[in-house]
């Protein structure tokens, strides 16, 4: 075990301190991405630290999560059932991308597309829900500047950072079909179909985000 | 060789400027003896350095300057020397942190016969609280600020009615007694800053920060706003005059308490229009920089106002008529009152309509016109 | 695995153009976007350059500002374009846009950025950023003048310059700024770590390259703070949220009423986040490119590469844990002082480790006083006081006399106005031959130089006196108010004001001098070569100066040695490039 680490420990110091390329086989647009994501990260943990200091700082009581999201099912108020829902379709169209670039670097193009698809509809689904929860919270007198509840804070972080993570998700969707649509007309058949795992990275992200925002924003 | 010359210039004046300078701190008024130290030792071990630095590169530009058939030496690194240096740094660093710390903590740790009074800092004057007879402040809360009422004063609160309330920029304080003050805004941030003493504190609205100073001095200082608070921000002065413990305490005596000012508040009879025109002058914030009371804060008195002659900058005069309300209501920058900066925003007729001058006039007449004549003002 | 990278990388077909406007407006090549990079910034700093001469006009001589018409509101807007034009659109823009486009390829040997049409981009969206925030002249209210800070509440509420639209004008230039930023900035990041060419290894790399490489780490973590605030900034101005915003009772502002239970503080704690770090953004780029033009031109290996390098990265990870102390005073936990301080002091340990080791490098040298060696010891000298100065303000008892006095304005002046301005300065004179194929003008290029050396030591170096004296900053007029003289504003200050304006006049007309000199010496200069200063970095052994779109003929050259082989003891020549291989001979 330590030798193993010790090893791994000596290939990060031997290709650090090699030539031409850092990460080893790693294609441009893949170490992009990833170091997007590292800026983006610090956009959402900024966005999100932002939010509990708001909420601590804030004179007003915060109001009560659960009663503020639940959805009314044949008369009873189940606490979060909608994030649920939309927690788990994110979830799972997080296992259909990891699908597609399993079939990506299979060369099985077809498969890939098809799963593709499958994650856009989901992502696409995940914002329907959330335009209906955007809805819902509005009928019911939420705005940025102010509830019936308590703090205005909470509208005003709600509506910000959900909506900034949604436009995320909207965008990811085109990102996907625009790739789809690129793998059809075969402006990836010479290479080893990278680009899945690419805009795959990017989905992911944003899936994970989703699972901070959901701890931060329905269950505390 | 020029620049050889030139690093020697520099550090040479920057050296006799130093020392023939008349600019430096002005002369300490406050028990922050303790900073002006830390400064001092910062001073030293920096002009050390610089020096060092300075005459080290002047040496090296003329001695190693490009000669014909010269070679640079080749010596890609020496770690004993890099450590070193490292080592010697780190220790200057040290000896300037150091008491910089113990100081510090000397700032933020308030002594326990300190007296609290507050200073309450708003676009672009100030004002003071002190605790009165309970030793306690009455809370407060931006919400109830009115004319009557500019320290936003929860009448509910016991603590409070004893409170002495100086609603001027000029302050008093006794000498060699610890104070606690308490900032608050009641707009955006300011900073209460007098070079003297040397401390200084922003105040923020919607919190309440503090400092504590000593004066050691009698006399009079001025208090500067230091962080930027809008086009008004450099006439925000005050003044905190450091007295003995009896003067301080006449003084003290003759400024009214929350109590005081709420009796003092005497119904003035007002015509419907003026009425009207005083709540205009209430809501849009007139009186923040035109008192009353013959006060100058911001902008000039309204005391006596209407009717009277207004010496102009520039030399010229003006009558306070109703021509001359609305030219300065609409483009204030044209007529200047002398003495005072050109910081008031015109206001427009879709800020202040047409009928709310009307009622400003009317309320001016009535509330500063030698003989108020409110049935005249009432019958149209 | 994915290809062999460097066949791949000579294989890669470029996106050649074929229009006028293909090569000189949408060019995909690195080169072309680093001198519109360039000439954007320098056109957008002159503005600033004029600003900062109508501040001066009002500081030194406050009745004739007043009787040509300077009032406050012009006062503060001028204070907050300028100092926000020169931090974000001059300097981040010009030594990473510039310097790190045309840099990072050719002394790293890439054919070009990994996505030039990603950095084609960038260009245009920068450029969107400088035009929208130009528009606040031309909007109801004008610009802010919320200073560039741009604190909150005092931003948003009537009471300052520009809350209509300049305000808002301003945010978005800076949301759309770091978008442009973000796109160039992966580029940079991905081209150093992924498409260097054979045998250049990241501890072969010129300092430059290091230095625009951590400062890009840096920007693509730390803008992130500056966008989030931006954004909810804006909801606060235009749809009434209360991030920033606690109650408040406005005299001046009737909509301040909506506003509730929010923290100025956060914005302060973002804003510095984002702000320390760009302190370094624009810093260490500097002292990467000072370090090569020292090294050239003394003749010698700059001292201790891998010290530079390792202070370089130190700074910089620092750099995320110091921000408070732009915040000793301004009414957060008094205990977070103990914790910034030493941060902060600690910081100054490798920074001086790079002053120490650039002036070792001139010990035993064989200097050229060329223009571009002029101003990087200039730089030196400049950045010594500035960043000592820096440790007054650092030590957080220190900083509570003087922050918020001239002595702040000096001291950042002296060190992120002055010495990275050198720094391009020199850096122009040192490649324009590279760009443009053509020396500079020698002669204007020294009066250029001692004019603004001189001129701006004679500025700053007083203004920290007054800052002892408590000369508050950002104050249109200093004794107006009270009516006569202050006693912290004693008449010596004023005639003091009155020469630093007089010389600020004369460094400010001295710029022109250089911008005539780009321009005339682009015809007229005299025919440079492919390597006039004799360096030995890749980007001056390009088979054409100035170099083709692609860079390198066929194939790519190969690295056999670092960037700093000078007066290698035993050979002919006093330098040695980076492409020639290691013979026996070499060895020593």
């Amino acid at each position: 075990m330590a030798e193993a680490a010790a090893a791994g420990h000596a290939t990060i110091i031997k290709d650090w301190s090699s030539d031409v390329t850092t990460f080893k086989g790693v294609p441009w647009g893949k170490a992009m991405m990833w170091i997007f994501l590292l800026s983006d990260t610090f956009i959402f943990s900024i966005f999100l630290t932002s939010y509990m200091t708001v909420r601590m700082t804030t004179v007003e009581p915060w109001p009560n999560a659960s009663e503020v999201f639940s959805l009314t099912m044949f008369g009873v108020p189940v606490p979060l059932l909608l994030i649920a829902i939309m927690t788990f379709d994110l979830i799972t169209s997080s296992g259909t991308m990891a699908l597609a670039v399993n079939y990506g670097y299979r060369r099985d193009k077809k498969r890939a597309v098809r799963y593709i698809y499958l994650t856009a509809l989901f992502g696409a689904i995940f914002v329907g829900m959330q335009v209906f929860e955007w809805s819902k919270l509005i009928e019911e007198g939420v705005r940025p500047w102010g509830n019936d509840w308590g703090a205005a804070q909470f509208g005003a972080c709600f509506f910000m950072i959900t909506g900034f993570h949604g436009m995320h998700v909207s965008a990811g969707v085109i990102y996907l079909l625009i790739v789809a649509h690129l793998i059809k007309r075969g402006r990836y058949d010479n290479t080893n179909y990278e680009i899945v795992e690419i805009v795959g990275l990017y989905w992911h992200f944003v899936d994970l985000v989703w699972v901070f925002i959901f701890a931060f924003f329905y269950l505390w | 060789m020029a620049v050889a010359i030139f690093l020697l210039v520099i550090v040479v004046g920057s050296v006799i400027f130093t020392f023939l300078s008349p600019w430096w701190f002005l002369e300490i008024a406050s028990n922050w003896g303790g900073i002006d130290l830390t400064v001092l030792i910062t001073f030293w071990v920096c002009g050390v350095v610089f020096v060092a630095v300075g005459l080290f590169m002047a040496y090296s530009t003329w001695k190693f300057r490009h000669k014909e058939g010269a070679r640079a030496d080749y010596r890609p690194e020496n770690t004993r020397l890099e450590w070193g240096l490292s080592i010697i740094t780190t220790i200057g660093v040290v000896a300037m942190l150091a008491p910089g710390l113990i100081v510090w903590d000397d700032y933020v740790r308030v002594p326990d016969d300190a007296q609290e009074f507050e200073v309450m800092a708003k676009q672009w004057g100030w004002a003071f609280r002190f605790p009165g007879e309970d030793g306690k402040l009455g809370t407060v809360d931006v919400r109830n600020i009115n004319i009557d009422n500019p320290f936003g004063m929860n009448s509910d609160d016991p603590n409070g009615a004893d409170d002495v309330l100086i609603n001027s920029n000029t302050v008093h304080l006794p000498v060699n007694q610890p104070f606690k003050a308490l900032l608050r805004s009641t707009d955006v941030l300011h900073d209460f800053f007098v070079p003297e003493f040397r401390a200084k504190m922003d105040a923020v609205p919607g919190m309440i920060t503090y400092f504590w100073f000593e004066p050691t001095k009698i006399g009079e200082y001025e208090i500067l706003c230091a962080e930027l608070c809008g086009r008004g921000h450099y006439t925000m002065r005050g003044e905190v005059r450091i007295d003995t413990a009896e003067d301080f305490d006449a003084w003290l005596a003759s400024q009214p308490t929350w109590t005081q000012m709420q009796a003092g508040i005497s119904p003035k009879v007002y015509s419907a229009e003026g009425r009207r025109g005083r709540e205009v002058a209430d809501a849009n914030g007139c009186f923040a920089c035109h008192s009353l009371d013959g006060s100058q804060v911001v902008g000039p008195t309204w005391q006596d106002f209407w009717g009277s002659e207004r010496a102009l900058t520039g030399g010229e005069t003006a009558m306070a008529d109703e021509a001359y309300i609305v030219e300065s209501i609409r483009e204030p920058a044209v007529k200047l009152v002398e003495g005072f900066a050109p910081v008031m925003i015109p206001y427009d007729a879709e800020t202040i309509s047409d009928a709310d001058v009307a009622a400003l006039i009317a309320f001016l007449r009535e509330e500063t016109g030698p003989e108020a004549a409110p049935e005249e003002a009432a019958s149209p | 695995m994915a290809q062999a990278e460097i066949p791949y990388q000579e294989a890669l077909p470029l996106h050649d153009p074929h229009t006028w406007i293909e090569k000189y407006w949408f060019s995909q090549d690195h080169k072309v976007i680093a001198v519109q990079y360039g000439i954007t910034a320098m056109a957008v700093g002159l503005v600033a350059l004029v600003l900062s001469q109508i501040m001066r006009i009002q500081i030194g001589f406050p009745e004739f500002g007043a009787a040509i018409g300077i009032t406050p509101d012009i006062y503060y807007q001028s204070i907050t374009m300028h100092g926000m034009i020169m931090v974000i659109y001059l300097l981040t823009a010009f030594l990473l846009g510039s310097f790190g486009n045309y840099l990072i390829p050719l002394m790293l040997g890439a054919r070009d950025m990994v996505f030039p049409f990603v950095n084609m981009i960038s260009y245009h969206v920068y450029l969107l950023s400088v035009v929208v925030l130009l528009l606040s002249y031309f909007v109801p209210g004008g610009p802010t003048g919320a200073g560039w800070t741009l604190y909150p509440p005092q931003a948003i509420l009537s009471g300052t310059p520009g809350v209509d639209w300049g305000i808002i004008t301003m945010l978005g230039s800076l949301a759309i700024f770091i978008v442009a930023f973000t796109m160039g900035g992966l580029n940079y990041i991905t081209t150093i770590l992924q498409a260097r060419t054979r045998g250049m290894t990241l501890m072969r790399m010129p300092l430059s390259v290091w230095g625009i490489f951590v400062a890009t780490i840096l920007g693509l973590l730390a803008f992130p703070a500056l966008f989030v605030s931006a954004v909810m900034m804006i909801l606060d101005k235009l749809i009434h949220t209360s991030f920033f915003m606690p109650a408040i009772a406005s005299q001046f502002d009737s909509a301040a009423s909506a506003y509730d239970g929010g923290s100025p503080l956060l914005f302060q704690h973002l804003f510095w986040f984002f702000g320390h770090p760009e302190v370094y953004i624009v810093a260490l780029p500097a002292f990467g490119v000072v370090s090569d033009l020292l090294s050239v031109h003394a003749r010698k290996n700059i001292f201790g590469y891998r010290m530079m390098v390792w202070a370089i990265v130190f700074i910089g990870v620092l750099s995320f844990i110091v921000w408070a102390h732009h915040m000793y005073v301004a009414g957060m936990h008094p205990y977070f002082g103990f914790f910034f301080a030493t941060t902060t002091l600690i910081i100054a340990v490798p920074t001086a480790i790079k002053v120490y080791n650039w002036t070792i490098t001139l010990w035993k040298a064989n200097i050229r006083f060329t223009v571009p060696m002029l101003f990087a010891i200039a730089f030196v000298i400049t950045f010594v006081v500035g960043g000592l100065t820096g440790l007054f303000l650092g030590n957080v008892i220190v900083d509570v006399p003087l922050s918020d006095t001239y002595f702040v304005v000096a001291h950042f002046h002296m060190v992120m106005g002055v010495s990275p301005i050198l720094v391009i300065f020199g850096g122009i004179y040192h490649w324009y031959p590279k760009i443009t194929g053509r020396m500079l003008n020698d002669t204007i290029g020294k009066w250029h130089f001692w004019i603004t050396a001189v001129g701006t030591y004679l500025i700053y170096f007083p203004m920290h006196y007054l800052g002892f004296v408590g000369v508050p900053r950002r104050y249109y007029d200093n004794v107006l108010a009270a009516g006569g003289e202050s006693a912290f504003y004693p008449q010596s200050a004023a005639t003091l004001n009155e020469w630093i304006s007089i010389t600020a006049f004369v460094v400010g007309a001295a710029q022109l001098l250089f911008v005539y000199n780009l321009v005339a010496s682009y015809w007229r200069g005299r025919p440079a070569g492919d390597n006039p200063w004799q360096a030995t970095s890749l980007e001056w052994r390009t088979p054409q100066t100035p170099p083709v779109h692609g860079n390198w003929g066929e194939k790519l050259p190969t690295v056999h040695r670092w960037a700093y082989d000078f007066s290698v003891p035993g050979e002919k020549e006093d330098f040695i490039p980076q492409d020639v291989p290691r013979t026996e001979a070499a060895r020593s």
